[in-house]
């Protein structure tokens, strides 16, 4: 059951959070209501009273406590200000009919009065403002009652001196509260912007008049390779030491990088930097000039490290020129089948058999390409997404494996125990997943080398892991094995063919999964890609908890054994729902 | 009437009572988890005067020699199996049940209900009138407390009733828990106010004890009050805070 409240002001979905105001409105309300209701309560119990006096402890239970009250819910939010200062009005006229009614009655009350207000200044935390408040309401008080002793001066000078006693407080409370918000909010801004600079992941470095480094943030470290407070103080020549072309940027005659950017009426210029001996670092940086507090000129130069920008549009090339290279050999051996066919129409029959073989196997093995292919932009863009569900992994593997060694004529063992839990995953995925390893350690494996299939479980694992004999890779080649279009060296289009895209589309379909894939290899020793699939047991109660938002709250929390009478109470008579800020 | 009206009192007092010592339990196995509850706090505070109020009363029906009044049974009459009612679902939900009973749409008897309420509070009103008018009656500062608690047990009925009309208006329905509740406050309200009555007339004493009772029970219902209130407003941090998790996605659920 959805319960929406009708109530005026409700927010929806998040909490208001009280301001610091409100708490400490809130607080001095609360008090104001205690200290009345006590003095009502004492008066109540006051034996023997006149009639007039037992008239007076009504007006204060029945005219006092309900103002306390109505002044206590104001104090949330938008009456806040009416609790601020209602507060103080209302205990005054109230005070003015107890001293009509009673004088001598006056002076408990005019000491829970003093408490109230020295309660408010104090939560406030304003010093001036408490201590002109407490000291001008002491004196108020102290003249009243010396006053209503004496008779010299009317209830109505008391009354009007007492109101701007509480003005003259209010107004000075109201003043610092403005000061203390124009100085929150200046803060706040300014972690706003230190917050920011701080987690950028553009290096911004703020240079002086002389190209000193004055300034500069975190990223700046990471980009240019040394903890950032060692930046500071060095010149920003030797720091960052800019290049474009095949020069150093001049920063002698002022800022080299602004010059040149203005010279390209460019916001950012493309420079360079040596990050370690031979190796270039690509960067785009921009200067520009700021005003210092003190109203010198500084610089501020942004600096991003485009590096993988660099790799990717690299690694885009190269994947042009072999998958070029890659669908051109099969359509070079079709086309010429092709015009062979054309031109020797009464060729041998078993050779016709032998061409139209030739053109058949180069068809499936371009069709494969353009899938893998396919599969790679679907990836990248996103659009891959598996449905899981039980599936029996050995059976599965060895049916891939037989299949994989018929068609390449290579022996390829599978190793399952008999007994094994189901695994949660997506059979399509999973034989996608198998025929790419396959692929991959046949590509790079010697002719007739073995391979192997080996399904086991582990823990709450059951994992597939496939084992050739070839080339291997370094440690290096290793960590890049599965990004897109990557290639052990760039002669490997030429030794073993390849886009770079089949471990790229393993480690995808692995991750649609929510599983893991890994690989062990070393040079000339061949590989082992293992696949870490959950078990369906695992993960049926991964699933359940899911599905438990198809559950009520309430059932969720008893679930978990936490308390459910609050907050289903809190449900039933209407209090919304709120979610953690 | 002076069984019925004793022994309903005593036994609202131990329902009251019980589901103090109830919340206060919830309360602490959710402190660690969820932090302190605004909204736990205030029914303990609730609880901890309404139960030893009726308690003190129907213990004077019973064993004081005080004759209760017509008016206070017919309070009782209204307000007890509501509040059983309530109490019922409340252990229920203690026990990590629903705590509750979802009323499809709006029959017959909730239908009835306002006019019946009309009819009834008329009625009272008539009584009350003839009570005062014949008897002589005198106002003491005594009754503040119980006056006062008219005023604010209406209010709470008041907000109570509005968000069951919210969510009959959303859910297609009344949550029996809301309903008994939104019963429960306004008869104790009279059931104060007609103690008051009695107390003018004569007829019921106020004692020290009750009276302690009643003011603590002035602050403790105003704090229930404002913490409602608060919640609805969204200014105070309670355990109506699912974290990490949007109403909206519960509520599509």
């Amino acid at each position: 059951m959805t319960v929406t409240s009708i109530w005026p002001g409700q927010t929806q979905g998040g909490h208001r959070p009280a301001t610091e105001d409100t708490v400490a409105v809130r607080f001095v309300a609360g008090v104001r209501l205690l200290l009345v209701v006590t003095a009502a309560a004492v008066g109540s119990y006051l034996p023997g009273l006149s009639s007039r006096k037992a008239d007076l402890m009504l007006l204060i239970g029945l005219g006092w406590v309900p103002w306390a009250m109505v002044v206590l819910f104001a104090s949330e939010g938008v009456g806040s200000r009416l609790a601020l200062f209602g507060g103080p009005v209302g205990d005054l006229a109230l005070l003015t009919a107890v001293e009509l009614l009673h004088p001598s009655a006056a002076v408990p009350v005019l000491i829970g009065y003093l408490v109230v207000v020295v309660f408010a200044v104090y939560t406030m935390e304003r010093a001036l403002a408490g201590g002109i408040g407490a000291a001008a309401v002491v004196l108020s008080w102290l003249s009243q009652i010396w006053i209503a002793h004496s008779h010299r001066v009317s209830a109505a000078v008391l009354v009007a001196f007492t109101a701007a006693v509480v003005a003259m407080v209010s107004l000075l409370e109201r003043t610092a509260v403005l000061r203390s918000r124009v100085d929150s909010r200046y803060e706040r801004l300014q972690t706003k912007a230190e917050t920011i600079v701080a987690n950028v992941a553009d290096a911004i470095v703020v240079t002086d008049a002389e190209g000193r480094i004055t300034q500069c943030n975190p990223a700046a470290g990471r980009v240019l390779g040394r903890p950032h407070h060692q930046l500071v103080g060095q010149t920003c020549a030797l720091a960052l030491t800019l290049h474009i072309d095949s020069r150093a940027i001049d920063c002698s005659q002022g800022c080299g990088l602004m010059a040149l950017a203005g010279a390209a009426d460019a916001a950012d210029v493309e420079v360079w930097r040596w990050a370690r001996e031979g190796v270039r670092q690509p960067l785009l940086a921009s200067a520009t000039e700021v005003a210092d507090d003190d109203a010198s000129q500084e610089v501020l130069h942004s600096i991003r490290d485009i590096t993988r920008l660099k790799q990717a549009e690299e690694a885009k090339t190269l994947f042009l020129a072999t998958a070029t290279h890659e669908l051109k050999t099969p359509l070079t051996v079709i086309n010429g089948f092709a015009e062979t066919l054309q031109v020797h129409p009464d060729m041998a029959p078993e050779d016709r058999a032998a061409a139209l073989a030739a053109i058949s196997s180069r068809g499936r093995e371009l069709a494969a390409i353009i899938d893998r292919l396919l599969m790679s932009s679907r990836i990248e863009a996103g659009r891959v997404s598996v449905s899981l569900g039980p599936v029996v992994v050995a059976p599965l593997a060895e049916e891939r494996g037989v299949t994989f060694a018929r068609a390449t004529d290579r022996p390829v063992t599978v190793l399952a125990p008999e007994e094994l839990p189901f695994a949660h995953a997506n059979a399509n995925a999973l034989i996608t997943v198998i025929d790419h390893l396959l692929d991959n350690a046949a590509k790079y494996s010697p002719p007739g080398s073995p391979l192997q299939i080996e399904v086991k479980a582990e823990g709450d694992l059951v994992t597939v892991a496939v084992t050739d004999h070839g080339v291997g890779m370094d440690e290096e080649q290793a960590r890049h094995c599965f990004d897109r279009f990557w290639q052990a060296e760039s002669t490997d289009v030429r030794r073993f063919g390849g886009a770079g895209i089949g471990l790229y589309i393993v480690r995808s379909l692995v991750e649609a999964m929510g599983a893991s894939v890994s690989v062990r290899s070393a040079p000339g020793q061949g590989s082992t890609f293992t696949i870490a699939l959950a078990t369906e047991g695992a993960t049926v109660s991964g699933s359940q908890s899911a599905g438990a938002e198809t559950l009520t709250e309430a059932e969720a929390t008893a679930g978990r054994g936490e308390p459910t009478s609050i907050r289903e109470f809190m449900r039933q008579i209407g209090v919304p729902e709120r979610t953690a800020p | 009437m002076n069984l019925a009206v004793g022994v309903s009192n005593l036994i609202l007092g131990a329902i009251y009572t019980c589901y103090g010592i109830m919340t206060l339990v919830d309360l602490k196995r959710g402190w660690r988890t969820r932090g302190f509850s605004h909204f736990g706090a205030a029914w303990v505070a609730m609880a901890f005067t309404c139960g030893p109020h009726h308690l003190e009363h129907g213990l004077h029906i019973l064993y004081s020699g005080t004759s209760a009044g017509a008016l206070d049974f017919a309070a009782v009459a209204v307000g007890f199996p509501a509040g059983a009612i309530w109490f019922l679902l409340r252990v229920e939900a203690l026990a990590g049940g629903a705590g509750d009973r979802f009323v499809r749409g709006t029959p017959a008897w909730v239908a009835a209900l306002p006019y019946l309420s009309g009819v009834y509070l008329a009625a009272l009103v008539i009584e009350s009138v003839l009570l005062l008018d014949n008897g002589e009656s005198h106002l003491s500062p005594r009754m503040t407390p119980n006056i006062l608690l008219l005023g604010i047990y209406f209010l709470i009925g008041y907000y109570l009733i509005r968000a069951q009309l919210g969510t009959r208006s959303q859910a297609g329905g009344w949550s029996l828990s809301g309903l008994t509740l939104g019963i429960v406050f306004p008869t104790c309200g009279l059931m104060h106010i007609f103690f008051t009555e009695y107390a003018a007339v004569g007829q019921y004493g106020i004692d020290g004890v009750g009276l302690a009772i009643d003011w603590l029970a002035v602050p403790a219902s105003i704090y229930f009050v404002w913490v409602v209130r608060a919640l609805y407003l969204g200014t105070i941090t309670d355990w109506n805070e699912s974290a990490g998790r949007a109403p909206s996605q519960l509520a599509a659920a």
